[in-house]
């Protein structure tokens, strides 16, 4: 079977990507956050 | 900021009215208002940072830019990582429509016109909807002198006709030069202003200013993200197109929140993300439901509405009953905010509530009620129904259930 990295990999810690991580994480995921700017969004 | 305009609105232009006598220049300090806002800012990623330091045995929180190099790696710009299920939530930025010397001058957009240094002293915004609005009134109540260029006949165009222009009527009263049916044309540069054309109706106007601020739509934010090589198709704008179970063209890549186009508030994207985790991670198969969301113009009064318009719901062949109510009563007097309406949009046949529209004072929170009342279904008797504390602003509320009766 196909091993990766990560289970979930977030694209942007704005307002979406944030509890989209944090959720990832409650549910047992293995999750990357990356985020080119400020965390937050605008 | 929008607290620090009413502020200087309320002790500018309405301390007598209350009793209050202010001595000398009121004078309003963009310095210390930015200041204030950056200091809450600063307050909300601290927060943000703490909670992801203590998920860090399962998160790992990277710094960088990801670009797609298939359907499961991405380059971040200093490494290469797998995924087997992606969430993009890499939001939108304003449009930059195709308009002759847009290039050839600087333009503010909803970021930059919250960290300047100085109030302009005119102000052209090319917008009507929710952020052209907002920032309009603030600039203006800070003591720019603004006009307020809409496309569209109507501001805030998917909103209800009437509150949306009794808006408009209120930001006039306010000072605002509201130009709606406005097609931009041209802008340019002369000395150290700026000169924006438009064309309304069938007449060329020219309005010159110190500051232009570009609100004239979104784009999605994807085009360094190499979606393509991922197997993900975008539509117009750049926009990600979505199923109801938030995937993307690619089964296992997922897009929440404004990259998505649609409704493009916080409380959409904050929906989203649990939604779209979820499904990736337990393959939940749950689905969003939008019928439901409320959207607010921080305005004053304050536009908010959920569900359908009036028009919306003739459009659709249902029978409704319109229950319409001046903001009134004891506690807006009290206030001292008598400016506003609203309404309750109400299948005739059942009593569903199917919209409910407030232009009101602090209508961002009154329409809550009707959130909460339209859940499953809900009739208008839950509210009509319901006993308010007297005096407060949401016995509106019920005056308008009351009246859609």
């Amino acid at each position: 079977m196909q091993t990766y990295d990560y289970d979930l990999l977030v694209i942007g810690a704005g307002q979406g990507g944030l509890p989209a991580a944090h959720m990832g994480a409650n549910l047992g995921a293995r999750v990357a956050l990356i985020e080119s700017a400020k965390v937050g969004g605008t | 900021m929008l607290r620090s305009a009413e502020v200087m609105h309320l002790v500018a232009r309405r301390a007598a009215e209350f009793g209050v006598e202010v001595d000398g220049r009121t004078r309003f300090r963009m310095k210390a208002a930015v200041a204030r806002k950056d200091d809450i800012v600063r307050g909300i990623h601290r927060s943000i940072h703490s909670a992801l330091e203590g998920r860090s045995e399962r998160i790992d929180f990277l710094r960088g830019e990801a670009r797609f190099l298939n359907d499961h790696e991405v380059d971040t710009g200093d490494q290469r990582l797998s995924f087997e299920n992606a969430i993009v939530a890499t939001g939108a930025r304003r449009a930059v429509p195709p308009i002759p010397g847009l290039d050839s001058i600087d333009t503010l957009d909803n970021r930059s016109a919250l960290l300047l240094d100085e109030v302009p002293e005119s102000l052209v915004v090319i917008g009507g909807g929710y952020v052209g609005i907002e920032f309009a009134q603030m600039y203006a109540r800070f003591g720019s002198r603004v006009t307020l260029l809409g496309r569209n006949e109507q501001l805030a165009p998917s909103e209800d006709t009437e509150l949306a222009d009794l808006l408009a009527d209120y930001l006039r009263e306010d000072g605002i030069d509201v130009r709606t049916g406005a097609s931009v044309t041209a802008v340019r540069a002369d000395g150290t202003s700026k000169v924006v054309s438009a064309q309304i109706a069938d007449e060329s106007h020219d309005f010159q200013a110190k500051a232009v601020l570009l609100a004239a739509g979104r784009v999605g934010n994807t085009d360094r993200l190499e979606l393509a090589s991922a197997g993900v198709t975008t539509g117009k704008k750049g926009f990600i197109e979505v199923d109801e179970q938030l995937r993307t063209s690619q089964p296992h890549i997922w897009a929440i929140g404004d990259v998505k186009g649609g409704w493009m508030f916080t409380h959409v994207a904050t929906y989203d993300g649990p939604i779209a985790a979820l499904n990736a991670v337990k393959h939940h198969g749950k689905s969003t439901d939008y019928r439901i969301v409320p959207r607010t113009v921080f305005s004053d009064p304050t536009l908010a509405s959920v569900g359908l318009t009036e028009a919306e719901a003739r459009d659709q062949g249902i029978d409704v009953t319109v229950g319409s109510v001046p903001v009134n009563g004891a506690r807006a007097k009290a206030i001292g905010e008598r400016r506003g309406k609203l309404k309750a949009v109400v299948d005739s046949t059942n009593g569903e509530i199917l919209g409910f529209h407030i232009l009101a004072p602090h209508g961002d929170d009154l329409v809550h009620e009707a959130v909460a009342a339209m859940q499953s279904g809900g009739t208008i008797d839950r509210i009509s129904k319901s006993i308010h504390v007297h005096p407060t602003l949401s016995e509106m509320v019920k005056a308008a259930a009351r009246a859609a009766k």
